[in-house]
């Protein structure tokens, strides 16, 4: 991890583990959709990593300021001159992974949906969530 | 835990490792850098910017500017994802209707009570996110996401009866639905239709006049910035969300009685 004078090892240390503990995440919830037999686990399992990937790409987002914390995306007052779009540009975090992490979370909530509906669908169909009756296989 | 599952962990566990050594060794440039993409840098110097106007999207907030004005194309086709997936929904539900008198008193005159006054603060709030989307963080999609709340609350709260019984059927919510999309769609085209009428040119999904097409939408009301388009962009997608989330919860809390009932045998188990 690329180190930058001017800020602690605490805090470069914690932000490692921030990071890490997500790429755990990533591991455990793809666990989650390849093991469990239940529909229904395997989808939390899946909004679980798609969530852990949100969190990822806001993090990339994030960046380091010399001395405070960065401010976030938004003017909070119409600028008067030039210099303040500067300072702006000079202090906030990356406002693309946001935009393309809201576009995520609504295609995300989109295909979440339709996915229910199906679980719902398929207990009424075979009264059971298990994957492995449909397969011809016995239960556990 | 059988091979099959021993297997699985292991080479989960080895893809753990190796992402993490990835990133550690800088396979997505520096984690949390002091400087910025230059991508980045020029969506922040231009989102508001009165004195390079062609560049601009005169939007206070940067992350409103980029879906609705410099990706708004790609925001129009998520839109348009999530009204599939909402088509989608009621087709695999198809058949059902809508029933009264089965029953359900909802909860106590307490909590009836204070539902009550929650609701018409609910969707105050809800729309306030909306409409200022291009000036606070917020946004269209967030605002209606927060108005979708109120039916699921007053499922809850007063019974599904009550909210069918209200008014809110799932073709009078399809129907919401689509004037939202409707709405941003002929809010992408305003400008092209006023430039074939001025006879200038114009862009879809222009918002603010760029080189070679000196069209705009009106930037300022009264003492506020509106961000051209992004206030429309906005107010009709808060429309579009809010109907189109609570259309699908209302497909899906519907009893499994009425739809198997509504169903019939005949194509239920082809």
């Amino acid at each position: 991890m690329g180190r930058v004078s001017g800020m602690s090892d605490l805090v470069i240390t914690l932000y490692t583990i921030v990071v890490l503990s997500l790429v755990v995440n990533i591991g455990i919830s793809l666990y989650g959709v390849f093991t469990r037999p239940s529909l229904v686990k395997k989808f939390i399992c899946l909004t679980i990593f798609s969530d852990t990937l949100n969190s990822f790409a806001i993090a990339i987002g994030f960046r380091r300021v010399s001395d405070t914390y960065p401010s976030i995306a938004v003017l909070s007052s119409v600028p008067e001159e030039l210099s303040e779009l500067a300072t702006f540009a000079e202090t906030a975090v990356d406002p693309v992974p946001q935009a393309l992490v809201l576009t995520a979370i609504v295609i995300g909530l989109a295909v979440y949906m339709f996915l229910v509906g199906l679980i719902v669908m398929y207990y009424r169909h075979y009264k059971t969530t298990h994957v492995r009756v449909v397969e011809g296989g016995s239960v556990g | 835990m059988n091979l099959r599952e021993a297997v699985i962990a292991v080479s989960i566990a080895l893809m753990i490792a190796l992402l993490a050594y990835t990133i550690g060794a800088g396979g997505l440039g520096p984690i949390a850098p002091s400087r910025l993409r230059d991508l980045a840098v020029s969506y922040l110097i231009n989102t508001y910017n009165p004195w390079n106007i062609t560049k601009s999207a005169l939007s206070l907030e940067a992350v409103t500017a980029i879906v609705w004005d410099y990706r708004g194309l790609d925001t129009f086709f998520e839109t348009s994802v999530l009204f599939v997936s909402i088509v989608g929904v009621a087709l695999v539900f198809r058949g059902y209707r809508e029933k009264l008198g089965l029953g359900g008193k909802g909860l106590s005159e307490i909590v009836k009570t204070s539902t009550k006054v929650l609701t018409p603060l609910i969707l105050i709030a809800g729309i306030s996110i909306a409409i200022h989307g291009h000036l606070t963080p917020g946004g269209g999609f967030q605002g209606g996401s927060f108005i979708a709340v109120l039916l699921v609350l007053m499922s809850v709260v007063f019974s599904l009866d009550f909210v069918i019984g209200s008014g809110l059927t799932s073709s009078k919510l399809l129907m919401l639905r689509s004037i939202g999309l409707v709405g941003v769609l002929s809010t992408s085209v305003a400008l092209v239709v006023l430039g074939i009428v001025l006879g200038t040119h114009a862009y879809i999904f222009q918002n603010i006049a760029r080189e070679g097409s000196p069209l705009s939408m009106p930037t300022w009301l009264l003492d506020r910035p509106t961000g051209g388009t992004l206030l429309f962009f906005n107010l009709f997608e808060a429309l579009a969300v809010a109907a189109g989330l609570s259309l699908a919860f209302l497909v899906l809390s519907l009893r499994e009685s009425e739809v198997e009932e509504a169903l019939g045998e005949s194509e239920w188990y082809e």
